[in-house]
């Protein structure tokens, strides 16, 4: 080792002109991998989704149509339902999952609270729960016979059944229950890793400082999280607008469209429908165009260039 | 030598995945790789049988038929039959997936398909799949289910099952009701409205039970005059579909009467009548055994025609679900057809088993003159319920489904929703007929 | 009703279906995929933010672009090019366990990940490695490796549940039984005119506990304040 670090003793210059070199050439070696995979199996499939957003037709009968399939997403009630219904979710159920799984995170990081390995665990169980189950427990809660409607007609907050899976508004309201259920343990494992990597004196310096315990959070903790929270809140981002799961299993888009989501209409267009595969790729391409403006705004307000 | 020797880790930690992706993968694709061999390509086995792939879902039917139909297959090309068990959803994601990227690797000779979605799959993939209309009969077969297996004039699926419907109903509710079997025979819906007005005033329970997002009986409704969202040339009719505007009809005074159970999913919609909340089922003949998963009904349930719609030339039979076989234009088509043929196309005897030991009654007539069809069902006071069923099935008014009837409902759906809170039917025909036209043009 | 009925439901599970192989193949699976993600996202974040430029912070902008398509878009010409890759090499192409796996395992979700939680990290630990003549590479195993540790537990949560309940790839991509993994047996379950939910919700139970358990496991790896004690 003594031998190696001599090196370290040549000129400044030259050891700035080394770095400068290395941390260039090494780190190309460290990225190249996945510069390869993500090329040969993303890139170049989304280059092939892309030329086949420029075509429109029944199954295997494509015909080149140029950017006709763009102009007719203007005129799709269907496709405007679907964007409308998934802004929707996405302005009510990002920021309140956010804020619930770092307030989870932080209660749950306290190293004096007993039984937390359970809690977390609780907490985090219904991201792994079978989409299969997750169904039938959310139908059978919020069915009209439901235990939520049985729980507010025993408070006396209802007078009869609220049709939370028929009625238009509260199916919207179930589906960001059901979100938010599922992914807010999820998002918690990214603060409660990221947590350990906070430098503990810095705590215990505002301790002494007499910070109260919300100015520790707020001053210490937030600022800290930054690049984590950043990273949730562009992944959450990602995941509402490719949402699919929960409007596919719990109501299957109804009633009426009103709680379909632009992946759902993706899968109706290739699937469930006569297969028109040009205008899937087509629809597809504006969540990628909605994603990169939302994720540039996310970057620029969390100023990633510190 | 820190630099040496993180290198030597380096290409150790190197080797070390490599073996491991090799082992776990090299390993499994031995077994596999000769399975993708024998089944998308019809290879041949050592003992020179063709080997053939069948995709299948529904273990407990499909999947019964199909073992049984290996068993009793004795055509003269020796065949090994391999299936695959895969949920309808997944096979329709599969088949679609796989036929549009233009590779036939991994597809099976054999898939069973929905009637109501064969013809998306055959207009959308023209060369995909074998015609096989000279390996069967298409008259020994009941007329409702030759539109959607064929195409252009050429048959290219073999019909499976029936969904031919029945109304199920339990006996005590009704009787108690006031009314016997007689007066249940060969009604209408309207009176089926009635009916159940009666029954929900005098006994309490609702007459049936309702997913809003599956609209359903508004199909079996419509199918017993022969008509559907889209007439035979593919133009979309609803704006002057009148047996749809009286099915709507019907329809709301359920909902808007109280005399539907609204369920929101499949589990609630059988504990519906499993726990002896509704009065009737009106539905495809397969609900018959979930019915009768409940043996403390045993004795109080019956079957009678399906409702029709007032009009002229109505039936007093329809259809929901159903499904058939088809074979994919790949390496060993004809022995796949062949299979096909020499079984579900044509071996009656192999009816009465897929009767007695599956419980799937086919939609082969000849078959309905065995023995099996005659049986006593005691769940159902000794109705001869098989027989009946077999009976209304040849009856089943034709309609072709077209390609788009998924698309179609789910536009028709939500103005249902506007339709059930009080905008016109004339308004919400009209602009559901607006949006079709828009989107399936 | 649950309970009553479990061991009736447990013979009728594994007399229908072979739990055991979908069980095996989603473990090899989700095993091979987690290990393989971690490393190659790790060391791509930690190139990304440790020997950042100007060029490689473009192409990890690009990199995240692929984040951002669905996957049901890109799925047809991805099936296309496993079409091919089979007849060229079948150890590799579809049906094969290596198609299932290796389009999962390189994402820009745990590039992005790994380069978040890398700005956290004491850069002056690198430096600190370089003086004691560590190579760069060495740095990365033996200085950053071990204090990222909870950085790492937290991926492999999320590795190994997304590889572990991952269904549109399998489903298209895997054909024979020999190769069916959970979420899709789970799938074949409910799909029938009389499922068997008493059956189904057993598997669901079974499917659950191999990611509780990894979840379990790993986030004993969340205490405050260890961080501070790994000072190289």
């Amino acid at each position: 080792m003594s031998q190696v670090s001599g090196s370290a003793n040549n000129t400044k210059r030259q050891s700035t002109f080394f770095t400068r070199f290395k941390k260039n050439y090494i780190g190309w070696i460290f990225i190249l991998l996945s510069v390869l995979g993500i090329g040969l199996f993303y890139f170049y499939p989304m280059v092939q989704a892309f030329l086949l957003s420029l075509k429109s037709g029944m199954g295997a009968n494509l015909e080149y149509v140029g950017f006709d399939n763009y102009a007719r997403l203007f005129g799709d009630p269907t496709f405007i339902t679907s964007l409308t219904n998934t802004f929707i979710y996405l302005l009510v159920q990002v920021p309140v999952m956010i804020i619930l799984a770092l307030f989870f995170s932080v209660l749950l990081n306290d190293p004096k609270l007993k039984f937390r390995g359970f809690f977390r665990t609780a907490i985090f169980l219904p991201a792994v729960t079978s989409l299969v189950a997750y169904a039938v427990i959310f139908k059978y809660l919020f069915g009209n016979d439901g235990l939520v409607n049985e729980l507010l007609l025993g408070m006396n907050l209802i007078d009869t059944p609220l049709n939370w899976l028929s009625d238009p508004f509260l199916a919207k309201i179930t589906i960001i229950i059901a979100i938010t259920w599922r992914w807010t343990g999820y998002n918690m494992i990214f603060y409660l890793s990221a947590l350990q990597n906070v430098d503990k004196s810095m705590y215990e310096a505002a301790r002494i400082d007499g910070a109260s315990s919300i100015q520790q959070f707020f001053f210490i903790t937030i600022p800290m999280l930054k690049p984590i929270i950043l990273f949730t809140s562009i992944v959450s981002t990602i995941g509402t607008l490719q949402l699919f799961d929960e409007v596919m299993n719990i109501t299957n888009g109804g009633p009426g469209n009103s709680t379909l989501s632009i992946s759902m209409y993706i899968y109706n267009l290739s699937f469930e429908y006569t297969p028109d595969f040009g205008y899937a790729a087509t629809v597809s391409y504006v969540i990628v165009i909605l994603v990169v403006i939302l994720s540039f705004i996310q970057f620029r307000v969390a100023g990633d260039r510190d | 030598m820190g630099n040496k020797l993180s290198k030597k880790f380096w290409l150790l930690i190197v080797a070390l995945l490599t073996a491991m992706v090799l082992a776990a993968c090299g390993g499994d694709s031995e077994e596999g790789s000769s399975d993708a061999d024998g089944g998308g390509d019809g290879g041949t086995t050592d003992d020179g049988a063709t080997k053939i792939t069948a995709w299948a879902w529904d273990p407990n039917f499909n999947i019964a038929a199909l073992n049984l139909a290996n068993e009793s297959y004795n055509g003269e090309t020796e065949i090994e039959l391999e299936i695959i068990e895969n949920a309808q959803d997944d096979i329709v994601q599969k088949l679609n997936t796989g036929l549009s990227s233009g590779t036939m690797k991994g597809m099976p000779n054999i898939v069973l398909i929905e009637d109501q979605r064969a013809q998306s799959f055959l207009q959308s993939y023209p060369d995909a799949f074998y015609p096989i209309g000279d390996y069967f009969n298409t008259e020994d077969f009941a007329e409702y289910k030759i539109p959607p297996t064929s195409l252009d004039g050429k048959q290219y699926g073999l019909p499976f099952d029936t969904g031919a419907t029945g109304f199920f109903y339990r006996t005590d509710y009704l009787e108690e009701a006031g009314y016997t079997h007689d007066d249940l025979v060969d009604i209408t819906w309207a009176q089926f409205v009635d009916i159940a007005k009666d029954v929900k005033e005098k006994t309490g329970h609702p007459m049936l039970a309702l997913d809003p997002n599956d609209l359903g009986i508004l199909r079996v409704m419509m199918q017993t005059t022969g008509t559907w969202y889209t007439t035979e040339d593919g133009t979309i009719n609803l704006v002057d579909n009148e047996p749809l505007k009286v099915a709507l009809q019907h329809y709301k005074e359920l909902m808007d009467n109280d005399l539907v159970k609204l369920v929101s999913d499949w589990s609630q919609y059988l504990a519906a009548f499993n726990s002896g909340d509704v009065a009737s089922v009106p539905a495809g003949n397969w609900i018959a055994p979930s019915i009768e998963a409940e043996e403390s009904q045993k004795g109080l349930w019956a079957v009678a025609p399906t409702p029709r719609l007032d009009m002229e030339g109505a039936a007093n039979a329809s259809n929901q679900g159903g499904s058939s076989w088809y074979v994919l234009n790949i390496d060993g088509k004809e022995a796949a057809a062949e299979f096909l043929g020499n079984t579900f196309g044509s071996n009656s005897d192999f009816y009465q088993s897929l009767l007695t030991d599956v419980g799937a009654i086919g939609t082969y007539k000849p078959a309905s003159e065995g023995e099996a069809y005659q049986y006593e069902n005691e769940y159902f006071g000794g109705q001869q319920v098989i027989y009946e069923i077999s009976q209304w099935m040849e009856e089943i008014p034709q309609v072709d489904y077209g390609m788009n009837t998924y698309g179609i409902e789910d536009i028709l759906s939500a103005e249902i929703q506007q339709y059930l809170s009080g905008k016109s039917l004339e308004d919400v025909l009209a602009d559901a007929q607006a949006q079709a036209e828009a989107q399936f043009k | 009703m649950p309970g009553t009925h479990l061991v009736e439901n447990l013979k009728n599970l594994f007399a229908t279906v072979d739990i055991g192989t979908a069980l095996m193949n989603s473990f090899i699976i989700a095993i091979i995929t987690t290990f393989l993600t971690l490393l190659i996202g790790s060391l791509a974040g930690y190139g990304f933010e440790i020997y950042r430029t100007k060029g490689k912070d473009m192409v990890f902008n690009i990199l995240l672009l692929s984040m951002m398509i669905p996957f049901a878009a890109i799925m047809i010409p991805l099936y296309r090019f496993f079409g091919q890759v089979s007849s060229v090499s079948p150890l590799i192409g579809i049906d094969t366990l290596a198609a299932a796996i290796l389009p999962t395992i390189i994402t820009a979700f745990f590039i992005f990940f790994f380069r978040q939680n890398t700005k956290m990290f004491a850069k002056e630990l690198v430096e600190a490695g370089r003086i004691d003549g560590l190579s760069e590479l060495g740095i990365f195993f033996r200085i950053y490796l071990p204090t990222m540790k909870t950085t790492y537990a937290a991926a492999a949560i999320i590795a190994f549940m997304n590889s572990w309940n991952n269904y549109l790839w399998p489903l298209v991509v895997l054909q024979s039984p020999e190769n069916q993994t959970i979420p899709l047996l789970i799938s074949n379950l409910g799909a029938g005119y009389t499922p068997d939910y008493g059956v189904i919700m057993t598997a669901i139970v079974i499917a659950t506990l191999p990611t509780a358990i990894v979840f379990f496991l790993m986030q004993r790896h969340f205490v405050a304040g260890m961080m501070g004690s790994v000072k190289g």
